[in-house]
């Protein structure tokens, strides 16, 4: 095994590289395991080569990326851009290759490079990830942007003056979307509930590791069987924010495996027409938020103009204010407004 | 071949940075793509004041995009931003971060030190900077050499007067 390795190197270094060398690379073990090699040194460079290549036959997705985060991550960078170029042609040392070895085998199962890790960046946040709590999505930053844009506008910084504005999250996850607000808005006080007690934990470990836990409370409520509680509780606040599960169970199975095999399902699937979680949102919100009080969602590009006319024909005391499209120009955001 | 297949599994798009306007009612809101970001950090260098501004509508973005729904339907951990400004034509890529929002972000940043060299040529602030810092340098070392010189003046000095009591 090592011999084998070795040889692969050795071309690796004379810029040869053998598609067929590298199938005889160390067999794995029961879960996906592959053993680092005992006695051979490897540069940073070529970790990063042999394990997209790795990657890459075995049908692993974004072979290189994941490559990239998973061996700067162990030399303690966030991306490989940040390690020095001379770094980049010295060999890992022994502790180094042992982590990379273990941490890409991980991957090899298609586990999510944020889990691998155990962390990732939510805009200028680093969140630890947990499996089965669901990882932010990049859309989702957009959501935060959109509702800092309210808060920070002149308009509602000038009615507040120095008083507490209160926010209230359904579906928390690893608490991105809350602590993303409270990090941006001093004067934000945050509510955020989870049906999934794994994500309550993290949410709250999240909170602590940002120094944020005065300002957030965390509760295990689930929006459907809670919602008598969560109203007497917590309302009425002057943002409702969520991105609750929207999927259509019907694309549940075509999912790809780094989701269907280690995230929460019940943080993705929405119900028939992807509409259960948010269908009771719209319900309750008229009695969650202040009068003007807004709601910002997060949502399946298919779903705005089915909101847009439930709120229009069969919901009193919420107006639609408009939709925003996402980075990729889907329509994402739908944003709603409390009306006397 | 299993290296090119994820390649061409993904389509670039392209898009104008106008977002869609809230509307039924309430006047226009444009919704600019990165906010709750102050335009000029208070840590950071003086010089970005003077950095030209920068119109979002002069701003082209291209992301790569996958194949259906997107959001919660996938989980791509690629989130490199590459920027055009397209009165000049100036193209910025960045992935310095694992946040799209913090990629846009600097891909901006990186954008107007751009223009400014561009526009300002010998004026830009950028090539102020080093020529100060040259300057700086220069001044450094012709001060050390100054010290030196009077270092070797005074042992000349001092062994000349020590020589002429030695003779006496």
């Amino acid at each position: 095994m090592n011999g084998i390795l070795k040889l692969v190197i050795n071309q690796l270094r004379r810029g040869i590289t053998k598609q067929e060398t590298l199938v005889t690379l160390p067999c794995r073990a029961a879960g996906g395991a592959v053993a680092p090699p005992a006695d051979c040194s490897v540069t940073v460079e070529e970790a990063v080569s042999l394990w997209t290549q790795h990657f890459l036959q075995h049908g692993v997705s974004e072979p290189l990326s994941s490559s990239h985060y998973i061996i700067a991550h162990v030399l303690g960078k966030k991306t490989l851009e940040s390690v020095e170029r001379r770094r980049l042609r010295e060999t890992l040392t022994d502790k180094e290759r042992e982590c990379v070895w273990k941490l890409c085998s991980k991957r090899l199962t298609r586990m999510p490079v944020q889990y691998v890790i155990e962390e990732w960046d939510f805009r200028d946040l680093t969140l630890k990830m947990r499996p089965p709590v669901f990882i932010p999505r990049p859309e989702t930053e957009e959501l935060v942007s959109l509702v800092l844009e309210h808060l920070q506008s002149e308009q509602v910084m000038k009615a507040r003056g120095k008083a507490a504005v209160h926010c209230l999250e359904i579906g928390c996850g690893s608490g991105a979307i809350s602590l993303s607000l409270l990090h941006s808005v001093p004067q934000l006080k945050g509510i955020a509930l989870d049906q999934s007690q794994e994500a309550v934990c993290l949410t709250k470990e999240n909170a602590s590791r940002l120094g944020l836990q005065d300002r957030l409370e965390v509760r295990k409520l689930d929006i459907m069987k809670d919602a008598a509680l969560i109203v007497r509780d917590y309302g009425p606040v002057d943002v409702l924010v969520s991105n609750p599960p929207y999927l259509f169970t019907e694309d549940m199975a075509s999912l790809e495996a780094e989701i269907l095999k280690f995230e929460d399902h019940s943080a993705l699937d929405g119900g028939l027409d992807g509409m259960s979680v948010i269908s009771q949102i719209l319900a309750l919100a008229p009695q969650l938020l202040t009068n003007e009080g807004r709601l910002y969602l997060e949502v399946d590009p298919r779903h705005p103009p089915l909101l847009q006319w439930l709120v229009e024909e069969q919901t009193e005391g919420l107006h639609y204010l408009g939709t925003s499209c996402d980075l990729t120009t889907r329509p994402r955001f739908c944003v709603l407004q409390r009306s006397g | 071949m299993p290296a090119l297949q994820f390649v061409h599994q993904l389509v670039f798009y392209t898009r104008r940075l106008t977002r869609v306007a809230l509307t039924r009612g309430h006047s226009p809101l444009w919704l600019s793509p990165v906010v709750g970001w102050p335009l000029i950090q208070r840590a950071g260098k003086k010089y970005r004041i003077d950095l030209p501004v920068l119109h979002e509508n002069d701003l082209e973005e291209q992301f790569v995009r996958g194949f259906g729904p997107g959001g919660q339907a996938t989980n791509k951990t690629s989130n490199c931003v590459v920027l055009k400004h397209i009165p000049t034509g100036v193209v910025v890529k960045c992935h310095q971060t694992r946040s799209v929002e913090l990629n846009r972000k600097r891909a901006r940043e990186i954008m107007r030190e751009k223009l400014d060299v561009i526009y300002k040529g010998e004026d830009s602030e950028l090539l102020k900077i080093k020529e100060e810092s040259r300057i700086r340098k220069q001044e450094k070392r012709r001060k050390v050499n100054e010290n030196l010189q009077k270092k070797r003046l005074f042992k000349e000095t001092l062994s000349a007067s020590k020589q002429g009591e030695d003779n006496r």
